[in-house]
């Protein structure tokens, strides 16, 4: 059997069943979910193991007809990018049963069903090559995320789910006439022939035509990553999501999107992409700066660490339209850091908001004196956040600021602005977290961490040392991928380093 | 054959003056042979007793109505039978069954209305306890 | 002449689910008076029979397609497909109606043997090839439908749906024939096929004639599939009429009228099709808007579900106005998909409204996630085909549609046309939300267990919605293959 076949059946079988359990014994669902997703990850595991690191292509491939008319097949393979990304989300889906274990009380049948279904979205997402299947599962992992937020979030959590799904679908919507226009001028709904077509010219679309194919595309992947203009959908998402929804949302979904631009946008569209990136980096670097500086008067911790995430993701966009090998690479491992440095601040957020019932900074202080275990993975994960060499986001930033100032200095110094804000922000959030005196409530409230939160935390933990100390176990692989999509991105396009004038860029102040 | 319009038409001229003829010759002689008895009653036109005069829009009982549709229905599918009588020398077999199947569901229409209580004018218990 | 030429037993063959259909009907209103009524579930239990030995003849007929009675039937694909589609959508009215007629006291013979009828006429209507034939059918199939609108006499809002239904209907018939004399008076025949060759041929009628006459047989069809600007009655006749048959009239008598609209436009129009292309055009489009923005404002679910349906028409006739074969085949689809999800949901409805339907609002809705988990579940599986989710019918239906529309190079329509299907996906997630994210309300927590038939009529359209969108090549590759229609 297929191993990404296998790793799609696992989550899928084990939702089915899930929705089979006893609603009497929460317990029996809880421990299944448990069960399933740390066999996906394991079996996972087997990914990074058999990957044949030099090859730049896809690899367990797998290709049979789904549908005959029009002609959709059931397409699955894995290059560098999506290989990490997958592990991404079967390392952090056992995390997110987890922090789940007691924190969800009602409905936990469902909630652990709808968690797993997510995994086989998300899964299915960074492995489909065939543009519909891709559609498929794109909207797929859309479904359990609206009921994760819409029944186990907190108040708002009905307007923050709808605006979700309404933000996310009109966004879909347009890429799926895309896909179809696609489909309708090359014949094909498959991925790699359909790049072959454009590598050997007998597809072409004319530049008119790829400025808007490549906006309804960009659009959709936008709203989801999301950049500046579009990105309000996601603070309401975070803040009311679930701790788990939370995590999965903000390590993973977001990933989709900027997966989506530098899987399928730049290869599909090198001309169009190339057109649009002076404004979409000025986006990005909107995006950068306006998230800091809103994460840093945010009174919410949530709300913070979800603001935190816009600037976070601006680096990754950053990246991708720097293109330069080092600015490719650079956003495709910041998406890496992402997902698990702020994915663990949710699992703390998460585990703060457990004790003390609020999300409010000031109803919190003097925190590291009852709890000093959760206040020092607490500190490693800010410092991680924040980039401290030798911890994981160091490493993305670096790269994608080194390939920024490659492509235009001006970028660079920019962007840099927003590493400095994000250390203000996420130590003064620390500090007024953790230092200070200890209320009342604080005192009787916070007790340390307990066996299943360390199980939950100290893999995150280790992976942002891993990833800061020896990036080389990650990088080769992610390399060859975006290598080979920056060879595509530059199809009938003369290379130029120096994009545009500085114009642009001045805009941004 | 008949062959100028005057010779086509003269027998219908004849059933024409036939039919004058009974007719005056009926009232006639109901007025000769009558026995005649004047009071006010037997002067008004309904001798049944319906006062002539009210207002016109009085209200009839929807039994009325019921009857009135139902009776169109049948007439007109009785209507479908002269043309049938026309041709069913040439249908043969086929014309027969065809009206066989006809006059079965007309039964049926018929079946179902006398049963449910339709041509009933008191409309009986026991066809409203079907409702 | 002799007696072979009158009775061919092929013919009788290819028209053997209109004359079981019919001859049940009867037989049901001929039982009614005898059978006592605690025998009623045996009504029901007939009318099924007749609906399934309806669905083998028309399967069996297929084996053998072709016209009959001298080309004014015309067996073929097309017909096979829409007549199978309208009986399932009786067998899928009649298994929730058992416990609604129960309900309300109702349990008469002729609430079965109308729906027969009904479902009969739109068997006439889908696989007539004559314009006097579509005619018959479709004044069957209304005729029969009007009165099951009204069928709870005693409530007032039924009476008011059916009055309307039959006053507009009727208006709506009227021009359909009255573009059916045009055509006659202008080609000098009603048969589609030869109307068709006349307006190819060299004598060719004049386009004014022509013109009208499909702009009026336009206006009478886009009335019958609530298509706007003709879609005012819709909301008024699905909100007032019973839960059951509401179903049936979104479903049933619309997907006969589409196939009749697909007919007409595809064979006689054919040649004129420059000229009706932007008719469709708009009204497609103006459908679509009118119907998903309205939606957006009703409180009421068989209203909310009323103008979804007008949305879904407006679908539709993007298919239409792409005028290929592949259009035909896609709006042939989703009137399949769409058939299962729409009957679907209005069973939950008609489960959920209890007695004399106190319960319609989607505030009713509120809990049922948590009180009838399975019904809830199905529900959604409808909800979510309905905003078009990919792995249902809803979404390859859509899919298929706007791949048409895009073929043809309708880009403005499919990228309107998409974006109001994400419009449309607010109104349907509030019916989510209610269900799954609000404290049960009175109508959750009083609502009763499924009975069998209940089930029945939930997890069938369910399955056969998640089957469409999952392994939807085989209806798919049957409807590519009887789409073209112009012989």
């Amino acid at each position: 059997m297929n191993l990404l076949t296998l790793l799609l059946a696992l989550p899928l079988a084990g939702f089915l069943i899930a929705l089979l359990l006893p609603r009497s014994s929460p317990h029996a669902s809880r421990t299944w979910a448990l069960g399933i997703s740390l066999l996906t990850f394991v079996v996972s595991l087997a990914l990074p193991a058999m990957f044949d690191r030099g090859a730049a292509g896809n690899q367990f491939t797998l290709d049979v007809p789904w549908i005959s008319t029009p002609e959709i097949h059931y397409h699955v393979a894995v290059d560098g990018v999506g290989l990490w990304l997958l592990l991404l989300s079967t390392f952090l889906t056992p995390i997110c049963v987890l922090i789940s274990w007691r924190s969800i009380q009602n409905r936990v049948k469902e909630f652990f069903a709808f968690l797993l279904l997510l995994e086989f979205g998300l899964i299915g997402v960074f492995i489909a090559q065939d543009l519909f299947l891709f559609y498929v599962f794109w909207e797929v992992s859309l479904v359990p995320m609206y009921f994760l937020v819409g029944i186990w979030g907190h108040e708002r959590r009905i307007y923050a789910a709808v605006k979700f799904f309404l933000f996310t679908m009109a966004g879909s919507v347009l890429m799926l006439a895309a896909i179809i226009y696609v489909y309708n001028r090359a014949g094909t709904f498959s991925y790699p022939v359909l790049l072959d077509m454009l590598q050997s010219g007998r597809l072409s679309f004319a530049p008119q035509e790829q400025l808007y194919l490549f906006l309804a595309f960009f659009i959709a992947f936008a709203i989801k990553v999301p950049i500046f203009p579009l990105h309000t959908w996601l603070p309401d998402a975070h803040v009311e999501a679930p701790t788990a929804g939370s995590v999965m949302l903000a390590s993973v979904m977001l990933k989709m999107g900027t997966y989506g631009i530098l899987h399928f946008c730049l290869p599909l569209f090198p001309s169009a992409s190339r057109r649009c990136a002076p404004w979409i980096v000025v986006l990005a670097i909107i995006g950068i700066i306006y998230g800091a500086l809103v994460s840093m008067v945010q009174p919410n911790m949530k709300k913070l660490v979800a603001y935190s995430s816009v600037s976070h993701l601006g680096f990754v966009i950053l990246g991708i339209f720097s293109f330069t090998q080092l600015g490719l690479d650079g956003a495709v491992y910041q998406m890496l850091n992402h997902g698990i440095s702020t994915g663990a601040l949710f699992v703390l957020v998460g585990l703060l908001y457990e004790r003390r019932h609020s999300l409010e900074i000031k109803d919190y202080g003097g925190v590291s004196t009852v709890a000093p275990w959760l206040a020092t993975v607490f500190l490693i994960t800010t410092l991680a956040s924040i980039g401290l060499p030798t911890l994981n986001n160091f490493v993305g930033e670096f790269l994608v600021l080194q390939g920024a100032a490659l492509a235009n200095y001006t970028w660079a110094v920019y962007a840099a602005i927003g590493v400095i804000l994000s250390a203000c922000y996420m130590l003064w959030l620390y500090q007024r977290v953790f230092y200070g005196e200890a209320g009342e409530q604080v005192r009787s409230h916070l007790p340390d961490m307990n066996l299943r939160e360390w199980a939950a935390v100290v893999p995150l933990v280790v992976m942002m040392v891993w990833m800061g100390v020896y990036s080389q176990s990650f990088l080769p692989p992610v390399s060859k991928t975006t290598a080979r999509v920056l060879s595509q991105a530059q199809v009938n396009v003369p290379f130029q380093v120096q994009l545009r004038p500085n114009t642009e860029v001045a805009r941004a102040r | 054959m008949p062959s100028s319009i005057t010779e086509v038409y003269f027998p219908v001229l004849v059933q024409g003056v036939i039919a004058i003829v009974l007719a005056a010759a009926l009232i006639v002689l109901s007025y000769v042979l009558g026995k005649r008895v004047k009071n006010k009653i037997k002067d008004t036109p309904y001798e049944s007793g319906i006062t002539p005069t009210g207002d016109a829009r009085s209200r009839f009982s929807v039994k009325f109505y019921l009857v009135a549709m139902l009776f169109i229905l049948f007439d007109i599918e009785a209507i479908f039978l002269y043309p049938w009588a026309v041709v069913y020398r040439e249908l043969k077999m086929f014309g027969f069954i065809e009206m066989l199947v006809f006059v079965v569901l007309i039964l049926s229409g018929f079946f179902y209305i006398w049963r449910k209580g339709a041509l009933d004018w008191s409309y009986s218990d026991r066809a409203r306890g079907k409702r | 002449m002799p007696v072979s030429n009158f009775v061919n037993p092929a013919d009788l063959v290819r028209f053997l689910p209109e004359i079981i259909l019919t001859v049940m009907g009867t037989l049901l209103m001929v039982l009614d008076p005898v059978l006592h009524k605690r025998s009623s579930y045996a009504f029901g239990h007939l009318s099924l029979l007749g609906l399934a030995a309806a669905l083998v003849a028309s399967v069996y007929a297929f084996r053998d397609p072709g016209p009959a009675f001298g080309g004014m039937l015309m067996v073929d694909g097309f017909a096979t497909f829409f007549r199978v589609l309208v009986i399932g959508v009786g067998i899928l009215t009649i298994l929730p109606s058992y416990r609604f007629l129960a309900r309300h006291d109702a349990e008469t013979s002729e609430y079965h043997a109308l729906l027969l009828y009904s479902i009969a006429g739109q068997c006439l209507m889908v696989s007539a090839n004559e314009l006097i034939m579509i005619f018959l059918g479709l004044e069957i199939s209304s005729i029969a439908s009007y009165i099951l609108a009204g069928y709870l006499r005693d409530d007032k809002r039924a009476n008011e749906s059916a009055l309307k239904y039959f006053l507009l209907g009727s208006f709506a018939t009227g021009f359909f024939l009255y573009g059916v004399a045009f055509i006659y008076g202008s080609t000098g025949t009603v048969n589609l096929t030869s109307v068709h060759a006349a307006l190819t041929g060299p004598n060719a009628p004049s386009p004014v004639f022509v013109g009208v006459a499909a702009a009026l047989m336009f206006v009478g069809l886009a009335f019958k599939v609530s298509a706007a600007p003709f879609q005012v009655w819709a909301p008024d006749v699905y909100q007032g009429a019973p839960t059951p048959v509401t179903a049936f009239l979104s479903a049933g008598p619309k997907a006969a009228a589409f196939a009749i609209f697909l007919r007409i436009f595809m064979t006689s129009f054919q040649p004129i099709a420059n000229g009706w292309e932007p008719l469709v055009w708009g009204s497609a489009l103006l459908s679509m808007t009118i119907g998903n923005f309205a939606a957006l404002l009703q409180s009421n679910v068989k209203r909310l579900l009323a103008y979804s349906s007008i949305a879904h028409a407006g679908y539709v006739l993007v298919a239409l106005t792409a005028r290929s074969d592949v259009g035909t085949a896609a709006a042939m689809f989703y009137l399949a998909a769409y058939a299962f999800m729409n009957v679907g949901a209005f069973a939950v409805v008609s489960h959920l409204s209890g007695r004399g339907e106190r319960y319609q609002n989607v505030d009713d809705f509120a809990g049922l996630g948590q009180k009838q988990p399975l019904t809830a579940a199905m529900l959604t599986i409808f909800l979510l085909s309905l905003i078009g989710v990919p792995l249902t019918g809803g979404f390859f239906g859509k899919f298929y549609i706007f791949k048409a529309a895009l073929e043809s190079h309708l880009v403005w329509l499919t990228v309107l046309g998409l974006l109001n299907s994400a419009v449309a996906a607010y109104y349907y997630l509030r019916l989510l939300v209610m269900m799954y994210m609000h404290e049960p309300s009175e109508a959750a927590t009083n609502a009763e267990p499924l009975s069998f038939g209940l089930s029945a009529a939930l997890i069938l359209p369910a399955l056969g919605t998640l089957v469409l969108g999952i392994f939807p090549s085989w209806v798919l590759e049957f409807a590519g293959r009887s789409s073209n229609l112009v012989k």
